[in-house]
C-alpha cells in the first residue's frame, strides 16, 4: 500500500515536472526574435509568405499557440517539422535515435567498463605510481573536450594509419552491422565516461575502506581480496548506480560534437540543427521526449537504489 | 600459576602525521592468562584503542609504525611477525574483537546473517546451510529473540544493543581464545551497558575464553575484570588485581579516575570531582611522568624523570616517585575512606 501511493504521488509529480519543462521550452522559443520561416519568406510574395504562416499556424497570437501545442503534447502529436518537410519528431527519433543509441551505448560500455577498473586499481593501490597514472589521465580526459579526441583519433586512426574509415555509419543492420565504423567515435566519446567513474569510485572506495566494517572484515581473517570483493564494492557502487542510469539517458540523446565530426546521421546533430532553425515543434518534441526518458530514469534510479542499499528498502524509496 | 595466553612485551607504536611522530603507545607491557579478563582503563587518547588494534594486528602501517622491540606473543608466537597466511588464521579464529559502534562496526549492505557465516566458513569447510544454522545458534545464544527471522535481516534493522550482541555472536562464531573488546558499552544506554557486559561476562565463563576490556569507564570494569591496567598518554602507570585497584590505589591517576565515578552508595548532592587539565602532547611527550602537570601530588623529580614502576602486593603495581623516593611513602596520600 505504501508502495503503492508512493508510486502515484511519484507518477504526478513527473507529469507535472513535464508540464513545466514544456512550457518553459515554448516561452523561451517564443521570446527569441525571428522564427522558422523568417529566413523562408524573404524572397517569397507576401499571399505565399501569409499562407505558410497560416500552414504552420504561426500567424496566431502565443497564447492561442501555447494552448494548441500543449493539447497537442497531451495526445503525443508535437505537430510537422517546419524545416524538414512531412517529418514529425517521431519519425525523425524513429530513424535518428538508434544511430545515437548505438553510439553512446559502446561510448558508455567502453567508458564505464575501463573506467570502474581504473577505479578500483587506484583506490586499491592507494598511493603508489598506478593511483597517480590513474589521476593525471582522469584530469587529463576530463579537461580535453571530446571534439580534440574525435580530431586527433580521425586524423592518426583514419587518416595516416588508414584502419578505419574516416567518416560515416553503417547503413544497414543499423545495430550489429559496420563496426569498423563505430571503433573511432567509439573511442572519441568514451573518455569522459572513463574520467567521471574512475574518479568517482575510486572516491566512493576510498570512503568505504575508512568505514568500520571493513576493520570488523579484516579481523575475521579475511584476505584483502575477500574484503574488497564481498564488502567494499557493495557498498561502494551506492553512488555509481546513481550515476549510470544518467548516463544510460544522456548516452540516448546523442553527441553533436562527435555526430558531426564523424559525418553520423544521429539525433544529435538534429536536435541542434532544429534549434537554430528554430523548429518549434521538432524542438518541443525532442525536449519533451528527452526529459520523459530522464524523468523515467531518475525513478529508476531511486527503485534501484533500494535494491542496492537494504536501509532504504523498508519506507519504500525516500526522497 | 596459571598458563599465559597473551604477553604484550615493551609494545610502542607511533603515528607519523603532518606535524611529527605522535607516540600513542610507549613501551606498554602486560599479559593475559587463559580464562582471564584484564580490563585496561584510560581517557580518550591514552592509546588503548591502538594497543587493542595492534594485538589483533589491524593497525595500518603507514601511517602508524610498530616501533623495533615489540612483541605480542600469542601462545607464545610473535603475532607481529606472522605472515599472511598466519595472520588470516588467527584472526577471527584464535582471536576476535568487539568495536564501540556496532551500527559502524557492521556491514550495512549484508545480512546479519550472512556476516556470521562468513566467519564461520572462513576457519572451517562447512556448507552454507549448516553455518547459516550455526549462526542461528550464534543468535540465540548472545540472546537475540527469533533467531531464525533475525538472521536474515539486515544491522539497520536492529537496536543499538541487539548490534552489539550480533558483534559478540560474531566474535564468538569460531569460539576464540582471545576476544578484545574495545569499548563495547560506550554507545549503548547504561541499561543496555550492563547487560552486554553479563554477556560477555557469561559467555567468557561458559567457553573459557580470555577477555581484553577496553573502557573509559571504571563502572564497567568493576564486575567483570579480574585484573585492571591504567594507562595514560601511552604508558601503564598503575596495574593490579581488580580488588587492589578499587580499594588501594596507589597512583594519584587511578585515585583521581575513582574520584570521577558518581557514587550511588552515598547521600545525594555529593560534588562529582573532575581531574583538571588536559593530558600531555603526545608529538612531545614531557621528560618525567606524564601526568606531573595535572597531579596534586607533583614534586620537582616528577617533572624531569621517569618514575619507575613500584611492586606493592602481589602484581599490584605503579609508576610514582611518591613510592620511589629514598624514603618513600608507605601509603597513599589518599585511601579509599577519603572517597567516602
Amino acid at each position: 500500500m505504501k508502495m503503492a501511493i508512493y508510486f502515484v504521488r511519484r507518477l504526478l509529480v513527473m507529469v507535472l515536472t513535464l508540464f513545466i519543462i514544456a512550457s518553459a521550452t515554448f516561452f523561451l522559443l517564443a521570446a527569441t526574435p525571428g522564427d522558422a520561416l523568417t529566413a523562408r519568406v524573404e524572397k517569397l510574395p507576401d499571399a505565399v509568405a501569409e499562407r505558410l504562416y497560416a500552414k504552420y499556424g504561426l500567424d496566431r497570437p502565443i497564447m492561442e499557440r501555447y494552448v494548441t501545442t500543449m493539447s497537442g503534447l497531451l495526445h503525443g502529436d508535437f505537430g510537422d517539422s517546419i524545416i524538414y518537410q512531412g517529418q514529425t519528431v517521431q519519425s525523425i527519433i524513429k530513424e535518428k535515435g538508434p544511430i545515437s543509441a548505438r553510439l553512446g551505448i559502446q561510448q558508455m560500455l567502453l567508458g564505464v567498463t575501463v573506467g570502474l577498473l581504473l577505479g578500483v586499481l587506484a583506490a586499491v593501490k592507494k598511493g603508489t605510481i598506478w593511483d597517480y597514472l590513474v589521476v593525471a589521465l582522469s584530469i587529463l580526459l576530463i579537461s580535453v573536450p571530446n571534439l580534440i579526441f574525435a580530431l586527433m583519433l580521425q586524423q592518426i586512426f583514419a587518416g595516416n594509419l588508414g584502419w578505419f574509415p574516416v567518416i560515416g555509419w553503417p547503413k544497414q543492420n543499423i545495430w550489429f552491422g559496420g563496426w569498423e565504423y563505430t571503433i573511432l567515435p567509439m573511442f572519441a566519446g568514451c573518455f569522459g565516461y572513463i574520467a567521471s567513474y574512475a574518479r568517482l569510485l575510486k572516491a566512493s572506495m576510498l570512503d568505504v575502506m575508512n568505514q568500520d566494517y571493513v576493520l570488523t572484515a579484516e579481523s575475521k581473517g579475511l584476505s584483502r581480496g575477500e574484503v574488497i570483493r564481498h564488502h567494499v564494492l557493495r557498498n561502494s557502487f551506492i553512488p555509481i548506480v546513481t550515476q549510470l542510469p544518467m548516463s544510460v539517458a544522456m548516452c540516448i540523446t546523442g553527441s553533436f560534437f562527435i555526430e558531426s565530426v564523424f559525418s553520423i546521421p544521429g539525433l544529435g546533430l538534429y536536435y541542434v540543427n532544429a534549434v537554430a532553425a528554430q523548429d518549434i515543434p521538432i524542438v518541443m518534441g525532442q525536449t519533451v521526449i528527452l526529459s520523459a526518458i530522464y524523468i523515467a530514469v531518475v525513478f529508476l534510479t531511486d527503485i534501484l537504489y533500494t535494491i542496492v542499499d537494504p536501509r532504504i528498502r523498508i519506507t519504500g524509496g525516500k526522497r | 600459576m596459571r598458563e599465559k595466553l597473551l604477553e604484550v612485551k615493551d609494545l610502542a607504536v607511533s603515528y607519523h602525521g603532518y606535524a611529527g611522530e605522535v607516540q600513542s603507545v610507549r613501551r606498554v607491557s602486560f599479559d593475559v592468562n587463559r580464562g582471564e579478563t584484564v580490563a585496561v582503563v584510560g581517557e580518550s587518547g591514552c592509546g588503548k584503542s591502538v594497543t587493542a588494534k595492534t594485538i589483533m594486528h589491524l593497525i595500518k602501517t603507514p601511517p602508524a609504525e610498530i616501533k623495533e622491540g615489540s612483541q605480542v606473543l600469542f601462545n607464545g608466537e610473535d603475532v607481529l611477525r606472522f605472515d599472511k597466511k598466519r595472520l588470516s588464521q588467527y584472526r577471527g579464529g584464535e582471536a576476535a574483537i568487539i568495536f564501540q559502534d556496532a551500527l559502524a562496526a557492521l556491514n550495512p549492505t549484508m545480512t546479519v546473517g550472512n556476516q556470521i557465516v562468513e566467519n564461520i566458513r572462513h576457519h572451517s569447510s562447512v556448507s552454507k546451510k549448516e553455518a547459516t544454522a550455526q549462526a542461528v545458534e550464534l543468535l540465540r545464544m548472545v540472546g537475540i529473540p527469533q533467531p531464525e527471522q533475525r538472521v536474515k535481516q539486515y544491522p539497520h534493522e536492529f537496536s543499538g544493543g541487539m548490534r552489539q550482541r550480533v558483534m559478540i555472536a560474531i566474535a564468538f562464531a569460531c569460539n576464540p581464545q582471545l576476544l578484545i573488546a574495545d569499548e563495547p558499552t560506550t554507545a549503548l544506554d547504561v541499561t543496555i551497558q550492563s547487560q552486554i557486559v553479563d554477556l560477555i561476562k557469561e559467555l567468557q565463563k561458559e567457553k573459557g575464553t580470555s577477555v581484553i576490556l577496553i573502557t573509559h569507564d571504571l563502572g564497567v570494569v568493576a564486575n567483570i575484570a579480574h585484573r585492571i591496567v591504567v594507562m595514560y598518554s601511552g604508558k601503564i602507570v598503575e596495574r593490579g588485581s581488580n580488588l587492589s585497584i578499587f580499594h588501594s590505589p596507589k597512583h594519584p591517576y587511578t585515585n583521581a579516575l575513582l574520584e570521577a565515578v558518581p557514587r550511588l552508595d552515598l547521600v545525594n548532592k555529593q560534588v562529582l570531582s573532575s581531574i583538571e587539565g588536559t593530558p600531555p602532547d603526545l608529538l612531545n611527550p614531557p621528560p618525567g611522568c606524564p601526568f606531573c602537570s595535572r597531579c596534586k601530588y607533583c614534586m620537582e623529580i616528577c617533572c624531569t624523570e621517569e618514575p619507575p614502576a613500584v611492586p606493592f602486593d602481589e602484581g599490584h603495581e605503579a609508576s610514582c616517585w611518591l613510592y620511589a623516593l629514598a624514603e618513600p611513602c608507605k601509603d597513599a596520600p589518599f585511601t579509599w575512606e577519603d572517597r567516602k
